[in-house]
């Protein structure tokens, strides 16, 4: 496995306010969920956090979005150079469902990458649900987006969410450079199960 | 940490500058909080330093004004510390990056701002010890230069 970074790719999160975007992220990259510490974020929050990819390092710069209507205006500042992004919705809650399609239309307007890779991630599945796991996964095969249910708070689904998401956009020609001046194959340090189901969810 | 180097494009500048030129305009030179927020915001990730201290001027000016609001207050009391931080004015940052923590004890984005402030001030005054190390190294040889020659004496 090689020790230098393959590419640094740019991550959004955005989504309603209250769906668990930052749990989510905290939970992927510090393994945590806290629940006595769960204020909504101020304006964009960012973290860093390196995966490894078939023996692969790639780097994840997340951008942390606050979901409250008065960051609305000025979050898609952000959205310049993304490569991936996430769209959250809460399971037990209808209304962050039935309110996805703004989240949408923002991001294919203010998304720089035409074919950014979106992937649409639904939250709190330890709660009860009032939207099923099938209109999710209608939701994103209408709008050509990768689904995963999850729970930061359980764990489920949240490093499967990520790494099928990098997974996409490294497979997605043209829509990241290798940080090595001579590049090189993905291929090269991969051994015979690469592109083998490694993601079991 | 990114949200103390990243930069607003100049069209977003122009854009929220606009709205709030026209608010002053249109409504007897009082515009609305959240537009002067949202123009403040983006003023203190500009790349110029006269738009940073615009912005945190703007933001001082709001939270003298808001007396209730926790939740806006909070959000004030942020980009304060981030401005100042970006100025380099780390004792003001770090005043108001204090006065975060004091209304969330747990927040962590705050928590991770007053360390990054933390490490920033770091950086600064190991610069400024090196040119002042150079300084005293020069000083020195001086004094030994003197102290060589009186021994000639």
């Amino acid at each position: 496995m090689s020790d230098d970074i393959l590419t640094t790719l740019k991550i959004l999160i955005i989504g309603q306010s209250g769906v668990g975007k930052s749990s989510l992220l905290l939970r992927f990259t510090d393994d945590i969920f806290d629940p006595d510490n769960q204020a909504a974020t101020i304006g964009v929050d960012f973290k860093v956090k390196t995966i490894d990819i078939d023996g692969n390092l790639v780097k994840l710069a997340v951008w942390d979005t606050a979901g409250q209507e008065r960051f609305r205006t000025l979050t898609p500042s952000y959205y310049r150079g993304a490569q991936g992004a996430i769209l959250v919705y809460d399971v037990s809650s209808r209304a962050s469902f039935e309110r996805l399609d703004p989240w949408l239309q923002e991001l294919n307007t203010y998304a720089t990458k035409s074919n950014i890779v979106k992937m649409l991630v639904g939250n709190k599945i330890d709660k009860d649900r009032t939207v099923t796991r099938e209109e999710g996964l209608q939701f994103a095969r209408r709008h050509s987006m990768l689904f995963i249910e999850a729970s930061a708070k359980s764990k489920e689904g949240v490093m499967c969410a990520f790494e099928e998401l990098v997974q996409k956009i490294i497979q997605t020609p043209g829509l990241w450079e290798s940080d090595h001046r001579t590049g090189f194959s993905l291929q090269e340090h991969s051994e015979t199960e690469a592109g083998a189901s490694w993601c079991n969810c | 940490m990114e949200v103390l180097t990243d930069f607003v494009t100049d069209d977003y500048l122009r854009e929220f500058e606009v709205k709030y030129n026209d608010e002053i305009a249109n409504s007897n030179g009082k515009p609305n909080d959240e537009t002067v927020f949202q123009y403040a915001w983006c003023l203190t990730r500009s790349r110029l330093l006269s738009d940073v201290k615009k912005g945190v001027m703007f933001l001082e000016q709001l939270l003298a004004s808001c007396k209730t609001d926790q939740a806006h207050k909070r959000d004030y009391l942020y980009y304060l510390a981030v401005g100042y931080t970006r100025m380099k004015d780390f004792t003001v940052a770090r005043k108001y990056i204090k006065s975060l923590l004091q209304l969330e004890p747990g927040n962590r984005q705050a928590q991770e701002l007053e360390k990054a402030i933390k490490s920033e001030m770091e950086t600064e005054a190991l610069k400024g010890a090196a040119m002042a190390g150079g300084g005293l190294l020069a000083a020195g040889a001086l004094v030994a230069l003197g102290m060589a020659l009186l021994k000639k004496k």
